[in-house]
Protein backbone atom coordinates (compact mmCIF):
# COMPACT_ATOMS: atom_id res chain seq x y z
CA UNK A 1 0.00 0.00 0.00
CA UNK A 2 1.48 3.35 -1.04
CA UNK A 3 0.83 6.26 1.24
CA UNK A 4 1.70 9.90 0.75
CA UNK A 5 2.81 9.97 4.36
CA UNK A 6 5.90 8.43 5.87
CA UNK A 7 4.30 8.54 9.31
CA UNK A 8 0.59 8.63 10.13
CA UNK A 9 -0.71 8.35 13.64
CA UNK A 10 -4.31 8.37 14.68
CA UNK A 11 -5.34 9.06 18.29
CA UNK A 12 -2.12 7.38 19.37
CA UNK A 13 -2.17 6.98 23.13
CA UNK A 14 0.14 5.42 25.66
CA UNK A 15 -0.87 5.19 29.29
CA UNK A 16 1.62 3.80 31.78
CA UNK A 17 0.05 2.25 34.83
CA UNK A 18 1.96 1.45 37.98
CA UNK A 19 1.52 -2.20 38.88
CA UNK A 20 0.23 -1.81 42.43
CA UNK A 21 -0.95 1.75 42.95
CA UNK A 22 -3.05 1.85 39.80
CA UNK A 23 -1.66 5.29 39.10
CA UNK A 24 -1.84 6.40 35.49
CA UNK A 25 0.55 8.50 33.45
CA UNK A 26 -0.64 9.52 30.00
CA UNK A 27 2.74 9.78 28.27
CA UNK A 28 1.17 10.15 24.82
CA UNK A 29 -2.38 11.38 24.73
CA UNK A 30 -4.30 10.91 21.49
CA UNK A 31 -1.72 12.17 19.03
CA UNK A 32 -2.85 12.45 15.42
CA UNK A 33 0.05 13.48 13.23
CA UNK A 34 0.95 13.12 9.57
CA UNK A 35 4.50 13.43 8.31
CA UNK A 36 4.63 13.73 4.50
CA UNK A 37 7.25 11.80 2.56
CA UNK A 38 10.48 13.58 1.78
CA UNK A 39 10.25 16.27 4.44
CA UNK A 40 12.44 17.04 7.42
CA UNK A 41 10.19 16.99 10.44
CA UNK A 42 11.15 18.21 13.89
CA UNK A 43 9.46 16.97 17.05
CA UNK A 44 9.91 19.37 19.93
CA UNK A 45 8.77 19.50 23.49
CA UNK A 46 9.94 20.06 27.03
CA UNK A 47 11.27 17.17 29.11
CA UNK A 48 8.53 14.64 29.82
CA UNK A 49 6.35 15.86 26.95
CA UNK A 50 6.18 12.33 25.50
CA UNK A 51 8.59 12.72 22.57
CA UNK A 52 10.62 9.58 23.24
CA UNK A 53 7.52 7.50 23.99
CA UNK A 54 6.03 8.71 20.71
CA UNK A 55 9.16 7.58 18.83
CA UNK A 56 9.12 4.23 20.65
CA UNK A 57 5.48 3.79 19.65
CA UNK A 58 6.47 4.31 16.02
CA UNK A 59 9.14 1.64 16.36
CA UNK A 60 6.87 -0.72 18.29
CA UNK A 61 9.28 -0.79 21.24
CA UNK A 62 6.26 0.36 23.24
CA UNK A 63 2.74 -0.93 22.63
CA UNK A 64 -0.05 1.65 22.23
CA UNK A 65 -2.89 1.75 24.74
CA UNK A 66 -5.10 3.17 22.04
CA UNK A 67 -4.92 4.40 18.46
CA UNK A 68 -2.52 3.29 15.79
CA UNK A 69 0.58 4.26 13.86
CA UNK A 70 1.36 3.63 10.21
CA UNK A 71 4.75 3.75 8.53
CA UNK A 72 4.43 4.25 4.78
CA UNK A 73 0.89 2.93 5.11
CA UNK A 74 1.82 -0.25 7.03
CA UNK A 75 0.90 -0.96 10.62
CA UNK A 76 3.95 -0.02 12.69
CA UNK A 77 3.55 -3.19 14.76
CA UNK A 78 4.52 -5.36 11.78
CA UNK A 79 8.23 -6.16 11.69
CA UNK A 80 8.20 -5.59 7.91
CA UNK A 81 6.99 -1.99 8.42
CA UNK A 82 10.36 -1.23 10.02
CA UNK A 83 12.40 -2.36 7.02
CA UNK A 84 12.58 1.14 5.41
CA UNK A 85 13.50 2.78 8.72
CA UNK A 86 16.86 3.90 10.01
CA UNK A 87 16.88 4.75 13.70
CA UNK A 88 19.39 6.43 15.95
CA UNK A 89 18.29 6.20 19.59
CA UNK A 90 18.99 8.72 22.30
CA UNK A 91 21.30 7.40 25.05
CA UNK A 92 22.26 4.47 22.88
CA UNK A 93 24.39 1.77 24.40
CA UNK A 94 26.17 0.04 21.56
CA UNK A 95 27.93 -3.13 22.78
CA UNK A 96 31.56 -2.16 23.35
CA UNK A 97 32.87 -5.50 22.05
CA UNK A 98 32.10 -4.38 18.50
CA UNK A 99 34.56 -2.67 16.23
CA UNK A 100 33.04 0.17 14.20
CA UNK A 101 32.88 -2.02 11.10
CA UNK A 102 31.60 -5.01 13.13
CA UNK A 103 28.76 -2.96 14.54
CA UNK A 104 27.67 -1.77 11.11
CA UNK A 105 27.88 -5.35 9.85
CA UNK A 106 25.64 -6.64 12.66
CA UNK A 107 22.89 -4.05 12.32
CA UNK A 108 23.01 -4.17 8.51
CA UNK A 109 22.57 -7.96 8.66
CA UNK A 110 19.56 -7.51 10.95
CA UNK A 111 18.13 -5.21 8.30
CA UNK A 112 18.39 -8.12 5.87
CA UNK A 113 21.43 -6.97 3.88
CA UNK A 114 23.48 -9.70 2.29
CA UNK A 115 27.13 -10.21 3.12
CA UNK A 116 28.45 -8.95 -0.24
CA UNK A 117 26.40 -5.74 0.04
CA UNK A 118 27.58 -5.20 3.59
CA UNK A 119 31.23 -5.63 2.63
CA UNK A 120 30.82 -2.97 -0.04
CA UNK A 121 28.78 -0.47 1.97
CA UNK A 122 30.50 -0.58 5.36
CA UNK A 123 33.70 1.25 4.27
CA UNK A 124 31.58 3.74 2.29
CA UNK A 125 29.45 4.58 5.33
CA UNK A 126 32.40 4.78 7.70
CA UNK A 127 33.88 7.24 5.25
CA UNK A 128 30.59 9.13 5.03
CA UNK A 129 30.65 9.91 8.76
CA UNK A 130 34.41 10.50 8.90
CA UNK A 131 35.30 7.25 10.68
CA UNK A 132 37.07 5.49 7.81
CA UNK A 133 40.29 5.18 9.82
CA UNK A 134 38.49 3.89 12.90
CA UNK A 135 36.58 0.94 11.47
CA UNK A 136 38.82 -1.72 13.04
CA UNK A 137 38.94 -0.07 16.45
CA UNK A 138 36.76 -1.35 19.31
CA UNK A 139 33.99 1.17 19.90
CA UNK A 140 34.76 1.17 23.61
CA UNK A 141 37.57 3.53 22.63
CA UNK A 142 35.30 5.90 20.65
CA UNK A 143 34.39 9.37 21.94
CA UNK A 144 30.73 10.34 22.41
CA UNK A 145 30.76 12.26 19.13
CA UNK A 146 32.31 9.34 17.24
CA UNK A 147 29.70 6.97 18.65
CA UNK A 148 26.99 9.35 17.53
CA UNK A 149 28.41 9.45 14.01
CA UNK A 150 28.76 5.66 13.97
CA UNK A 151 25.15 5.41 15.14
CA UNK A 152 24.16 7.62 12.23
CA UNK A 153 26.07 5.38 9.79
CA UNK A 154 24.23 2.40 11.31
CA UNK A 155 20.91 4.15 10.67
CA UNK A 156 21.84 4.94 7.07
CA UNK A 157 23.62 1.80 5.84
CA UNK A 158 20.55 -0.03 4.54
CA UNK A 159 19.38 3.01 2.52
CA UNK A 160 16.26 3.76 4.57
CA UNK A 161 13.36 5.85 3.30
CA UNK A 162 12.66 7.22 6.77
CA UNK A 163 15.27 8.28 9.29
CA UNK A 164 14.17 8.62 12.90
CA UNK A 165 16.83 10.43 14.86
CA UNK A 166 16.56 10.97 18.60
CA UNK A 167 18.82 13.87 19.62
CA UNK A 168 21.21 13.21 16.72
CA UNK A 169 23.76 15.89 17.62
CA UNK A 170 23.73 15.30 21.36
CA UNK A 171 27.31 15.38 22.66
CA UNK A 172 28.75 16.20 19.25
CA UNK A 173 31.16 19.14 18.84
CA UNK A 174 30.28 21.95 16.39
CA UNK A 175 32.39 20.46 13.59
CA UNK A 176 30.79 17.03 14.05
CA UNK A 177 27.37 18.67 14.16
CA UNK A 178 28.04 20.37 10.87
CA UNK A 179 29.19 17.05 9.42
CA UNK A 180 26.00 15.33 10.58
CA UNK A 181 23.88 18.13 9.10
CA UNK A 182 25.71 17.82 5.78
CA UNK A 183 25.11 14.06 5.70
CA UNK A 184 21.44 14.54 6.48
CA UNK A 185 21.10 17.23 3.82
CA UNK A 186 22.52 14.82 1.28
CA UNK A 187 19.93 12.21 2.26
CA UNK A 188 17.15 14.79 2.19
CA UNK A 189 18.11 15.55 -1.41
CA UNK A 190 17.67 11.86 -2.18
CA UNK A 191 14.08 12.10 -0.93
CA UNK A 192 14.59 10.45 2.45
CA UNK A 193 12.10 11.57 5.12
CA UNK A 194 13.92 12.73 8.23
CA UNK A 195 12.16 12.80 11.59
CA UNK A 196 14.19 14.54 14.28
CA UNK A 197 13.41 14.47 17.96
CA UNK A 198 15.47 17.23 19.51
CA UNK A 199 15.53 19.87 22.18
CA UNK A 200 18.04 22.01 20.26
CA UNK A 201 15.59 24.60 18.94
CA UNK A 202 18.10 26.54 16.86
CA UNK A 203 19.12 23.39 15.09
CA UNK A 204 15.56 22.33 14.40
CA UNK A 205 14.76 25.85 13.19
CA UNK A 206 17.56 25.89 10.63
CA UNK A 207 17.13 22.32 9.50
CA UNK A 208 13.49 21.26 9.66
CA UNK A 209 10.71 22.14 7.23
CA UNK A 210 7.87 21.07 9.51
CA UNK A 211 7.55 21.03 13.25
CA UNK A 212 5.25 19.69 15.96
CA UNK A 213 5.51 20.77 19.56
CA UNK A 214 4.41 18.20 22.11
CA UNK A 215 3.26 19.26 25.53
CA UNK A 216 1.88 16.95 28.22
CA UNK A 217 1.56 14.12 25.71
CA UNK A 218 -0.46 16.14 23.18
CA UNK A 219 0.37 18.04 20.03
CA UNK A 220 0.22 21.61 21.24
CA UNK A 221 1.22 23.14 17.92
CA UNK A 222 2.21 21.88 14.48
CA UNK A 223 2.81 23.30 11.05
CA UNK A 224 5.49 24.35 8.61
CA UNK A 225 8.43 26.21 10.02
CA UNK A 226 7.55 29.20 7.85
CA UNK A 227 4.02 29.41 9.24
CA UNK A 228 5.03 28.92 12.84
CA UNK A 229 7.71 31.58 12.78
CA UNK A 230 5.61 34.03 10.77
CA UNK A 231 5.18 36.49 13.63
CA UNK A 232 6.70 39.05 11.29
CA UNK A 233 7.08 42.76 11.85
CA UNK A 234 9.55 45.60 12.27
CA UNK A 235 11.56 46.77 15.22
CA UNK A 236 12.14 50.52 15.36
CA UNK A 237 14.84 51.70 17.75
CA UNK A 238 14.69 55.30 18.94
CA UNK A 239 17.22 57.07 21.18
CA UNK A 240 15.45 60.22 22.21
CA UNK A 241 12.01 61.65 21.54
CA UNK A 242 9.56 63.91 23.35
CA UNK A 243 7.52 62.09 25.99
CA UNK A 244 4.24 62.76 24.20
CA UNK A 245 5.55 61.30 20.98
CA UNK A 246 6.93 58.31 22.85
CA UNK A 247 3.50 57.75 24.37
CA UNK A 248 1.85 58.06 20.95
CA UNK A 249 4.27 55.53 19.44
CA UNK A 250 3.68 53.19 22.35
CA UNK A 251 -0.03 53.15 21.67
CA UNK A 252 0.51 52.44 17.96
CA UNK A 253 3.15 49.73 18.49
CA UNK A 254 2.46 46.09 19.28
CA UNK A 255 5.03 46.25 22.07
CA UNK A 256 7.73 48.45 23.48
CA UNK A 257 10.91 47.57 25.35
CA UNK A 258 13.80 49.64 26.69
CA UNK A 259 17.43 48.59 26.48
CA UNK A 260 20.75 50.46 26.67
CA UNK A 261 19.12 53.87 26.50
CA UNK A 262 17.10 52.91 23.44
CA UNK A 263 13.40 52.33 23.07
CA UNK A 264 12.45 49.41 20.81
CA UNK A 265 8.98 49.60 19.28
CA UNK A 266 7.62 46.51 17.60
CA UNK A 267 5.21 47.16 14.70
CA UNK A 268 3.24 44.46 12.97
CA UNK A 269 2.90 46.04 9.48
CA UNK A 270 4.91 48.16 7.10
CA UNK A 271 2.20 50.88 7.13
CA UNK A 272 2.38 51.18 10.90
CA UNK A 273 6.16 51.49 10.95
CA UNK A 274 6.09 54.05 8.10
CA UNK A 275 3.60 56.12 10.04
CA UNK A 276 5.86 55.96 13.12
CA UNK A 277 8.86 57.02 11.04
CA UNK A 278 6.88 59.97 9.65
CA UNK A 279 5.99 61.10 13.17
CA UNK A 280 9.58 60.85 14.36
CA UNK A 281 11.01 62.65 11.34
CA UNK A 282 8.40 65.41 11.64
CA UNK A 283 9.84 66.16 15.07
CA UNK A 284 13.45 65.68 13.81
CA UNK A 285 14.05 62.73 16.10
CA UNK A 286 16.85 60.29 15.29
CA UNK A 287 16.08 56.74 14.31
CA UNK A 288 18.84 54.43 15.55
CA UNK A 289 17.73 51.26 13.75
CA UNK A 290 14.93 49.71 11.75
CA UNK A 291 15.02 45.91 11.61
CA UNK A 292 12.54 43.50 10.04
CA UNK A 293 11.78 40.72 12.56
CA UNK A 294 10.28 37.25 12.68
CA UNK A 295 9.30 35.15 15.70
CA UNK A 296 12.03 32.69 16.53
CA UNK A 297 11.10 29.09 17.09
CA UNK A 298 12.24 29.54 20.66
CA UNK A 299 9.63 32.27 21.19
CA UNK A 300 6.97 30.08 19.63
CA UNK A 301 8.07 27.13 21.75
CA UNK A 302 8.07 29.08 25.02
CA UNK A 303 4.70 30.63 24.24
CA UNK A 304 3.26 27.20 23.45
CA UNK A 305 4.46 25.35 26.52
CA UNK A 306 3.68 28.23 28.88
CA UNK A 307 0.09 28.48 27.78
CA UNK B 1 13.29 -16.26 3.88
CA UNK B 2 16.85 -15.27 3.03
CA UNK B 3 16.49 -12.15 5.21
CA UNK B 4 15.32 -14.35 8.06
CA UNK B 5 18.37 -16.55 7.72
CA UNK B 6 20.75 -13.55 7.50
CA UNK B 7 19.22 -12.02 10.63
CA UNK B 8 19.30 -15.34 12.51
CA UNK B 9 22.97 -15.85 11.70
CA UNK B 10 23.70 -12.27 12.79
CA UNK B 11 21.97 -12.84 16.16
CA UNK B 12 23.84 -16.11 16.74
CA UNK B 13 27.16 -14.57 15.71
CA UNK B 14 26.49 -11.65 18.05
CA UNK B 15 25.97 -14.06 20.98
CA UNK B 16 29.30 -15.71 20.17
CA UNK B 17 30.97 -12.31 19.87
CA UNK B 18 29.64 -11.29 23.28
CA UNK B 19 30.63 -14.66 24.77
CA UNK B 20 34.16 -14.11 23.44
CA UNK B 21 34.27 -10.53 24.71
CA UNK B 22 33.04 -11.48 28.17
CA UNK B 23 35.63 -14.28 28.23
CA UNK B 24 32.78 -16.78 28.64
CA UNK B 25 33.75 -18.78 25.59
CA UNK B 26 37.44 -18.72 26.39
CA UNK B 27 36.73 -19.47 30.06
CA UNK B 28 34.78 -22.59 29.15
CA UNK B 29 37.34 -23.49 26.50
CA UNK B 30 40.19 -23.03 28.99
CA UNK B 31 38.49 -25.31 31.52
CA UNK B 32 37.93 -27.89 28.78
CA UNK B 33 41.61 -27.74 27.82
CA UNK B 34 42.61 -28.15 31.47
CA UNK B 35 40.35 -31.18 31.75
CA UNK B 36 41.81 -32.71 28.58
CA UNK B 37 45.34 -32.03 29.83
CA UNK B 38 44.41 -33.80 33.04
CA UNK B 39 43.36 -36.87 31.09
CA UNK B 40 46.50 -36.65 28.98
CA UNK B 41 48.39 -36.79 32.25
CA UNK B 42 46.45 -39.93 33.10
CA UNK B 43 48.04 -41.51 30.03
CA UNK B 44 51.15 -41.78 32.13
CA UNK B 45 49.30 -44.13 34.47
CA UNK B 46 48.62 -47.56 33.12
CA UNK B 47 44.91 -47.45 33.66
CA UNK B 48 44.20 -50.96 32.41
CA UNK B 49 47.03 -52.78 34.11
CA UNK B 50 46.49 -50.71 37.27
CA UNK B 51 42.77 -51.52 37.26
CA UNK B 52 43.32 -55.21 36.79
CA UNK B 53 45.93 -55.23 39.55
CA UNK B 54 43.43 -53.55 41.83
CA UNK B 55 40.88 -56.28 41.07
CA UNK B 56 43.48 -58.94 41.92
CA UNK B 57 44.19 -57.19 45.21
CA UNK B 58 40.75 -58.20 46.40
CA UNK B 59 41.53 -61.87 45.83
CA UNK B 60 39.65 -62.14 42.52
CA UNK B 61 41.10 -63.56 39.38
CA UNK B 62 40.85 -60.95 36.70
CA UNK B 63 39.34 -61.87 33.37
CA UNK B 64 41.13 -59.38 31.11
CA UNK B 65 38.53 -59.37 28.35
CA UNK B 66 35.40 -58.64 30.42
CA UNK B 67 36.91 -56.86 33.38
CA UNK B 68 38.84 -54.36 31.28
CA UNK B 69 35.73 -53.54 29.31
CA UNK B 70 33.71 -53.10 32.51
CA UNK B 71 36.46 -51.07 34.11
CA UNK B 72 36.80 -48.71 31.16
CA UNK B 73 33.05 -48.28 30.90
CA UNK B 74 33.05 -47.45 34.61
CA UNK B 75 35.71 -44.80 34.01
CA UNK B 76 33.74 -43.44 31.04
CA UNK B 77 30.60 -43.35 33.20
CA UNK B 78 32.36 -41.55 36.05
CA UNK B 79 33.81 -38.98 33.70
CA UNK B 80 30.47 -38.46 31.93
CA UNK B 81 28.73 -37.88 35.28
CA UNK B 82 31.44 -35.42 36.31
CA UNK B 83 31.28 -33.52 33.03
CA UNK B 84 27.49 -33.55 33.01
CA UNK B 85 27.12 -32.15 36.53
CA UNK B 86 29.93 -29.65 36.71
CA UNK B 87 30.05 -28.77 33.04
CA UNK B 88 26.41 -27.80 33.11
CA UNK B 89 26.66 -25.85 36.37
CA UNK B 90 29.61 -23.85 35.00
CA UNK B 91 27.80 -23.30 31.70
CA UNK B 92 24.72 -21.94 33.52
CA UNK B 93 26.85 -19.62 35.67
CA UNK B 94 28.85 -18.44 32.67
CA UNK B 95 26.05 -17.76 30.24
CA UNK B 96 23.27 -16.43 32.49
CA UNK B 97 24.29 -12.82 31.75
CA UNK B 98 23.91 -13.14 28.00
CA UNK B 99 20.13 -12.69 28.10
CA UNK B 100 19.71 -9.66 30.43
CA UNK B 101 22.56 -7.86 28.63
CA UNK B 102 20.57 -7.70 25.43
CA UNK B 103 17.64 -6.07 27.26
CA UNK B 104 19.68 -3.09 28.47
CA UNK B 105 18.06 0.28 27.71
CA UNK B 106 19.72 1.89 24.71
CA UNK B 107 20.49 -1.51 23.20
CA UNK B 108 17.13 -3.22 23.02
CA UNK B 109 15.38 -0.26 21.33
CA UNK B 110 17.82 -0.40 18.44
CA UNK B 111 17.34 -4.15 18.05
CA UNK B 112 13.57 -3.71 18.10
CA UNK B 113 13.78 -1.02 15.41
CA UNK B 114 15.05 -3.60 12.91
CA UNK B 115 12.68 -5.62 10.72
CA UNK B 116 13.01 -8.66 12.94
CA UNK B 117 10.24 -9.98 15.18
CA UNK B 118 10.74 -10.07 18.93
CA UNK B 119 10.32 -13.84 18.92
CA UNK B 120 13.12 -14.07 16.39
CA UNK B 121 15.41 -11.85 18.49
CA UNK B 122 14.95 -13.88 21.67
CA UNK B 123 15.16 -17.26 19.94
CA UNK B 124 18.29 -16.14 18.07
CA UNK B 125 19.89 -15.24 21.37
CA UNK B 126 18.75 -18.52 22.95
CA UNK B 127 20.07 -20.67 20.12
CA UNK B 128 23.35 -18.71 20.08
CA UNK B 129 23.75 -19.32 23.80
CA UNK B 130 23.08 -23.06 23.45
CA UNK B 131 25.60 -23.26 20.58
CA UNK B 132 28.30 -21.48 22.61
CA UNK B 133 27.98 -24.15 25.31
CA UNK B 134 27.51 -26.98 22.79
CA UNK B 135 30.80 -26.10 21.04
CA UNK B 136 32.67 -26.40 24.31
CA UNK B 137 30.94 -29.61 25.36
CA UNK B 138 31.64 -31.24 21.98
CA UNK B 139 35.29 -30.20 22.23
CA UNK B 140 35.62 -31.48 25.79
CA UNK B 141 33.82 -34.81 25.37
CA UNK B 142 35.52 -35.60 22.05
CA UNK B 143 38.89 -34.69 23.58
CA UNK B 144 38.41 -36.92 26.61
CA UNK B 145 36.95 -39.71 24.44
CA UNK B 146 39.94 -39.62 22.09
CA UNK B 147 42.41 -39.80 24.96
CA UNK B 148 40.60 -42.61 26.76
CA UNK B 149 40.05 -44.51 23.51
CA UNK B 150 43.71 -44.18 22.52
CA UNK B 151 44.82 -45.29 25.98
CA UNK B 152 42.50 -48.24 26.49
CA UNK B 153 41.75 -49.27 22.94
CA UNK B 154 38.06 -49.29 23.87
CA UNK B 155 36.11 -46.68 21.93
CA UNK B 156 32.83 -46.44 23.81
CA UNK B 157 30.49 -44.72 21.38
CA UNK B 158 27.83 -44.49 24.06
CA UNK B 159 30.12 -42.03 25.91
CA UNK B 160 29.32 -39.57 23.13
CA UNK B 161 25.67 -39.63 24.26
CA UNK B 162 26.78 -37.33 27.08
CA UNK B 163 27.20 -34.57 24.46
CA UNK B 164 23.51 -34.77 23.59
CA UNK B 165 22.24 -35.14 27.17
CA UNK B 166 24.43 -32.34 28.57
CA UNK B 167 23.47 -29.93 25.80
CA UNK B 168 19.81 -30.94 26.14
CA UNK B 169 19.76 -30.46 29.92
CA UNK B 170 21.57 -27.12 29.51
CA UNK B 171 19.01 -26.02 26.90
CA UNK B 172 16.18 -26.84 29.34
CA UNK B 173 17.85 -24.90 32.17
CA UNK B 174 18.63 -22.03 29.81
CA UNK B 175 14.90 -21.66 29.13
CA UNK B 176 14.54 -20.89 32.85
CA UNK B 177 17.42 -18.41 32.66
CA UNK B 178 15.71 -16.73 29.68
CA UNK B 179 12.34 -16.62 31.45
CA UNK B 180 13.74 -15.04 34.63
CA UNK B 181 16.00 -12.79 32.56
CA UNK B 182 13.08 -11.44 30.51
CA UNK B 183 10.86 -11.05 33.56
CA UNK B 184 13.30 -9.49 36.02
CA UNK B 185 16.41 -8.65 33.93
CA UNK B 186 18.51 -10.14 36.72
CA UNK B 187 21.50 -12.35 35.98
CA UNK B 188 21.90 -13.32 39.64
CA UNK B 189 18.27 -14.38 40.02
CA UNK B 190 18.36 -16.35 36.74
CA UNK B 191 21.42 -18.26 37.93
CA UNK B 192 19.95 -18.89 41.37
CA UNK B 193 16.74 -20.38 40.01
CA UNK B 194 18.52 -22.57 37.44
CA UNK B 195 20.98 -23.89 40.04
CA UNK B 196 18.12 -24.45 42.50
CA UNK B 197 16.41 -26.64 39.90
CA UNK B 198 19.64 -28.60 39.46
CA UNK B 199 19.93 -29.10 43.22
CA UNK B 200 16.27 -30.05 43.63
CA UNK B 201 16.42 -32.62 40.85
CA UNK B 202 18.26 -35.47 42.68
CA UNK B 203 16.04 -34.90 45.74
CA UNK B 204 12.82 -35.03 43.75
CA UNK B 205 14.12 -38.10 41.90
CA UNK B 206 13.79 -40.12 45.12
CA UNK B 207 10.06 -40.32 44.42
CA UNK B 208 9.48 -43.98 45.31
CA UNK B 209 11.15 -43.54 48.72
CA UNK B 210 9.46 -40.21 49.46
CA UNK B 211 6.00 -41.42 48.50
CA UNK B 212 6.36 -44.13 51.14
CA UNK B 213 7.64 -41.70 53.76
CA UNK B 214 5.10 -38.90 53.23
CA UNK B 215 2.07 -39.38 55.46
CA UNK B 216 -0.68 -37.39 53.73
CA UNK B 217 -2.08 -37.84 50.24
CA UNK B 218 -1.89 -34.12 49.39
CA UNK B 219 1.82 -33.96 50.25
CA UNK B 220 2.42 -37.04 48.09
CA UNK B 221 0.47 -35.32 45.31
CA UNK B 222 2.59 -32.17 45.61
CA UNK B 223 5.76 -34.27 45.46
CA UNK B 224 4.53 -36.11 42.37
CA UNK B 225 3.52 -32.84 40.67
CA UNK B 226 6.88 -31.25 41.37
CA UNK B 227 8.73 -34.31 40.17
CA UNK B 228 6.83 -34.60 36.90
CA UNK B 229 6.62 -30.86 36.21
CA UNK B 230 10.22 -29.80 36.86
CA UNK B 231 13.17 -30.69 34.63
CA UNK B 232 14.78 -34.01 35.50
CA UNK B 233 18.43 -33.08 35.41
CA UNK B 234 19.39 -35.94 37.73
CA UNK B 235 17.38 -38.57 35.83
CA UNK B 236 18.91 -37.44 32.54
CA UNK B 237 22.38 -37.82 34.03
CA UNK B 238 21.48 -41.27 35.32
CA UNK B 239 20.14 -42.25 31.90
CA UNK B 240 23.45 -41.18 30.36
CA UNK B 241 25.37 -43.27 32.88
CA UNK B 242 23.13 -46.28 32.28
CA UNK B 243 23.59 -45.97 28.53
CA UNK B 244 27.38 -45.73 28.83
CA UNK B 245 27.52 -48.72 31.14
CA UNK B 246 25.14 -50.67 28.89
CA UNK B 247 22.48 -50.89 31.59
CA UNK B 248 18.81 -50.68 30.78
CA UNK B 249 16.87 -47.62 31.89
CA UNK B 250 13.21 -47.09 32.64
CA UNK B 251 11.71 -45.35 29.63
CA UNK B 252 12.18 -41.91 28.14
CA UNK B 253 9.86 -40.01 30.49
CA UNK B 254 12.67 -37.78 31.90
CA UNK B 255 13.49 -36.64 28.36
CA UNK B 256 10.04 -35.70 27.17
CA UNK B 257 8.84 -34.18 30.46
CA UNK B 258 12.02 -32.07 30.64
CA UNK B 259 11.61 -31.07 27.00
CA UNK B 260 7.98 -30.14 27.68
CA UNK B 261 9.03 -28.07 30.70
CA UNK B 262 11.68 -26.28 28.63
CA UNK B 263 9.24 -25.61 25.79
CA UNK B 264 6.54 -24.25 28.11
CA UNK B 265 8.96 -22.00 30.01
CA UNK B 266 10.54 -20.73 26.79
CA UNK B 267 7.08 -20.05 25.34
CA UNK B 268 6.27 -18.12 28.53
CA UNK B 269 9.45 -16.09 28.17
CA UNK B 270 8.57 -15.31 24.54
CA UNK B 271 5.02 -14.29 25.49
CA UNK B 272 6.36 -11.86 28.11
CA UNK B 273 9.04 -10.51 25.79
CA UNK B 274 6.57 -9.91 22.96
CA UNK B 275 4.20 -7.95 25.24
CA UNK B 276 6.76 -5.91 27.15
CA UNK B 277 7.35 -2.19 26.68
CA UNK B 278 10.98 -1.08 26.41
Amino acid sequence: MQSEYAIETSSLTKVYRSRWKRREVRAVDGITLNVPRGTIFGLLGPNGAGKTTFVKLLLSAVHPTNGNALLFGRDAREAEARRPIGYLPENHRFPTYFTGAGMLDFYAALSGMESSQRKKLIPEHLDLVGLDKWGDMRIGKYSKGMLQRLGLAQALIHSPSLLILDEPTDGVDPVGRRQIRDVLTRFEEKGVTIFINSHLLAEVETFCRQVAILHKGKVALSGTMQDLTAGKGYRLSVAQAPAALMEELRTKAASMASRDGLCDFQFATREQVNEAIDLLRAQRCDIEALVPTTSTLEEVFVRTVEK
Amino acid sequence: MKDLWTASLALIRDTFREAFARKIFWGLFGLSVLMILFFLFLLKIDLVEGGLAAISLFGRTANPATDVDRLVRGVYGGIATFLYTWGMAIAVFASAGLIPSVLEPGRIELLLSKPVSRTHILLGRYVGNVLVVACNIVFLVLGVWTILGAKTGIWSKTFLISIATTVFAFAVLLSVVVFIGVLFESTALSTMVAVALMIMSPILAQTSVMLRLLSSEWSRQIWRTLYYALPKVYDLGKMTLDAIQSRTFEGYMPIWTSALFGAVVLAGALAIFVRRDF
